[in-house]
């Protein structure tokens, strides 16, 4: 009988430490069979005696048969993960959960916002566009984090600031003495370039930053169900049971991650 | 389906069958309270029981459950349901478990659940005597228990037996049943609707007028602050409810350090961290900080936010939430009470 709980064994074929705290792992399936997720989607990640955790794609599934996970050390979960290296194992249930509507995103302009560590499941829907370019319109990318050390994929960033693919706007709140670039919080990068009413807008990051980005986006006149919203909670079991990841009553591990904005304005519980 | 008799007298043999037949989970007596546990033999039983400390749940979802044992790499599933019966489980906690079945169910089938339920036949029971804080007449009443393979009521006797599913018809076999006669339903219905009437607590309004006020008082930041002033954020008010099913999952491992378990344990929504994720070096999020916002998530799970997909409030009024709170502010009654005079 099906147990949804029983992970499948992914094995490490890259493992880079990209920051202090986080590692970028990439993996692929131990049985030989594709992880067939859409981006935006997650899956709980685990190790055998240390427990699991619910983590995004970081890769785009039009890239290889292996799929990118970052993991930032903030407990006893990801810190054993953390410790291990190419060639171990790594134990996953996913993908779980909704992405990104695509169709909701093709043939428009599309802008993404990520804050943070919430670059790495918009790296999915990133890789997804630059990939099938001529899909989508105009193609925005802001990215905020604290400081230069804690930026994440760097050749992806290096990458995306000279690509003719994407126009890449990017700050740190604070910078540091070989730091030229914008320093100043995500929203400041409004200023940098023109948002078209049309724009399907796609935000992820730390809890704080929704409220004053989707601000900035209503002044620029984009409605709010062209507004897409990749949330994070506490999460147990990632299939609609545990109760941890609720927004009054809604799920995000089912529901969500990704939402869009009109779907979920009226929920009081929705930006913490 | 037909309607069967079973004498007073002849009750302790068939239960003695039945524990004969199949492992038998029955209300016994704990000092001055009761439990659902194994029945040794049917001179434990107690049919006359108000409540138990625990709802029945835990007979398909105990508060400790090993989903699957791990040896270095290798997972094993831990699904190895055990036919047996519960015996003697009061309508308004069969309620509960035909939410419980469907919640389990829905979306992603979860079999840790699902098998141990399947291999359990329900005999439900009439309640014949009501605790200091039932109020499960006038809650959800547009719902009827569903999942029981029989019904069994008291009368003055002994019992009439309903079967509602072939496994129910089969346990008739292992008593000595008579057919049951018009007059002896009758009485049936009498005392059930007697029993119905002896609930202490009421809810005044209709599943409809209460969802929709709860939902509406959401913002109301003074009535939850207030009802909330005395909270332990202990969570026993979760722990001993029948619709309940949050839970948490951890990995143990065994002494000898390469095997383990990975198990799921009850988890409470009114506990301090249950909303709670950690950012690392950014610091933590607690989605519920306050206890007012985890006190309200709890009445707003039981009054309005399954209700679409329940057809009913997720409370069966079994009043145990109201009896477990030391400070006695989580009867449900008494909060939606004041909420709909607000
Ligand atoms: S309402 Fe009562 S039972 Fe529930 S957590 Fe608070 S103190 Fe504990
Ligand atoms: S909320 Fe209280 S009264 Fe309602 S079912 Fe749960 S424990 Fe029983």
């Amino acid at each position: 009988m099906n147990n949804c709980f029983v992970p499948m064994e992914a094995e490490i074929l890259r493992a880079d430490q990209v920051t202090k705290s986080e590692k970028h792992f990439t993996l692929r399936m131990k049985n030989g069979c594709r992880m067939d997720f859409a981006p935006g989607q997650i899956l709980e990640a685990s190790l055998f005696g240390f427990g699991e955790i619910p983590l995004g794609f970081a890769s785009s599934p039009t890239r290889k048969d292996s799929f990118d996970l970052v993991v930032r050390t903030v407990g006893r979960v990801s810190g054993a993960i953390n410790k291990l290296e190419k060639g171990q194992s790594v134990f996953v249930r996913g993908p779980l959960g909704h992405g990104f509507d695509l169709d909701r995103l093709r043939g428009h302009d599309v802008l993404i916002i990520a804050g943070g560590i919430g670059l790495c499941p918009t790296r999915s829907l990133i890789q997804y566009i630059l990939d099938r370019r001529s899909e989508f319109k105009g193609f925005k990318l802001f990215f905020g984090s604290k400081s230069p050390q804690d930026q994440l994929f760097l050749d992806d960033l290096s990458a995306w600031r000279n690509s003719p693919d994407v126009e890449y706007h990017e700050t740190v709140d604070k910078g540091d003495p070989g730091w030229t670039g914008n320093v100043g919080v995500i929203t400041t990068l409004f200023q940098k370039t023109k948002i078209t009413p049309d724009t399907r807008t796609v935000i992820c990051g730390p809890p704080i930053m929704y409220k004053f980005v989707i601000k900035e986006l209503e002044k620029s006149g984009v409605p709010h169900n062209h507004i897409f919203v990749d949330l994070e909670r506490r999460m147990k079991c990632g299939i609609g049971k545990c109760g941890h990841c609720q927004i009054n009553d809604k799920y995000v591990c089912i529901d969500g991650p990704v939402f869009s904005f009109d779907q979920i304005k009226h929920l009081e519980e929705v930006f913490g | 389906m037909s309607y069967f008799f079973l004498k007073e007298s002849d009750l302790k043999d068939f239960v003695r069958k039945l524990i004969s037949s199949a492992p038998v989970i029955a209300p016994v007596a704990r000092k001055n309270k009761f439990v659902f546990a194994d029945l040794e033999s049917p001179d434990e039983l107690r049919l006359d029981y108000d409540i138990t400390i625990l709802p029945p749940k835990k007979a398909f979802f105990p508060p400790n459950q090993t989903l699957l044992s791990f040896k270095e790499n290798k997972a094993t599933s831990a699904i190895r349901p055990r036919e047996q019966i519960l015996f003697g489980v009061h309508t308004y906690d069969v309620k509960a478990i035909d939410m419980l079945d469907l919640l389990f169910a829905e979306n992603n089938a979860d079999n840790n659940y699902l098998a141990n339920r399947k291999a359990t036949t329900i005999v439900a029971m009439t309640p014949q005597a009501v605790s200091g804080r039932a109020f499960w007449e006038s809650v959800g009443k547009t719902v009827q228990p569903n999942g029981h393979d029989a019904l069994m009521t008291k009368i003055r006797e002994g019992y009439v037996f309903e079967p509602r599913t072939p496994q129910g018809t089969r346990l008739t076999k292992s008593g000595i049943f008579s057919q049951a006669s018009s007059g002896q339903l009758d009485e049936a219905s009498k005392c059930q609707s007697e029993i119905a009437a002896k609930c202490p607590e009421k809810l005044s309004h209709s599943t409809r007028e209460i969802s929709d006020k709860m939902r509406a008082s959401f913002n109301n930041e003074k009535i939850w602050h207030t009802a909330s002033l005395d909270c332990f954020s202990c969570g026993t008010c979760n722990i001993v409810c029948p619709t309940c099913y949050c839970f948490d999952v951890q990995d143990q491992w065994n002494l000898d350090q390469v095997s383990g378990a990975r198990y799921r344990t009850w988890d409470a929504c009114l506990t301090e961290d249950f909303a709670k994720i950690s950012l690392g070096p950014a610091g933590a999020e607690n989605f519920r900080e306050e206890r007012a916002e985890r006190f309200r998530h709890r009445m707003m799970r039981k009054a309005t936010y399954l209700n679409s997909r329940l057809g009913g409030p997720a409370c069966v009024g079994c009043g145990r939430c109201s009896e477990g709170c030391v400070p006695d502010i989580a009867d449900p009654v008494k909060i939606i009470n004041n909420v709909m005079e607000s």
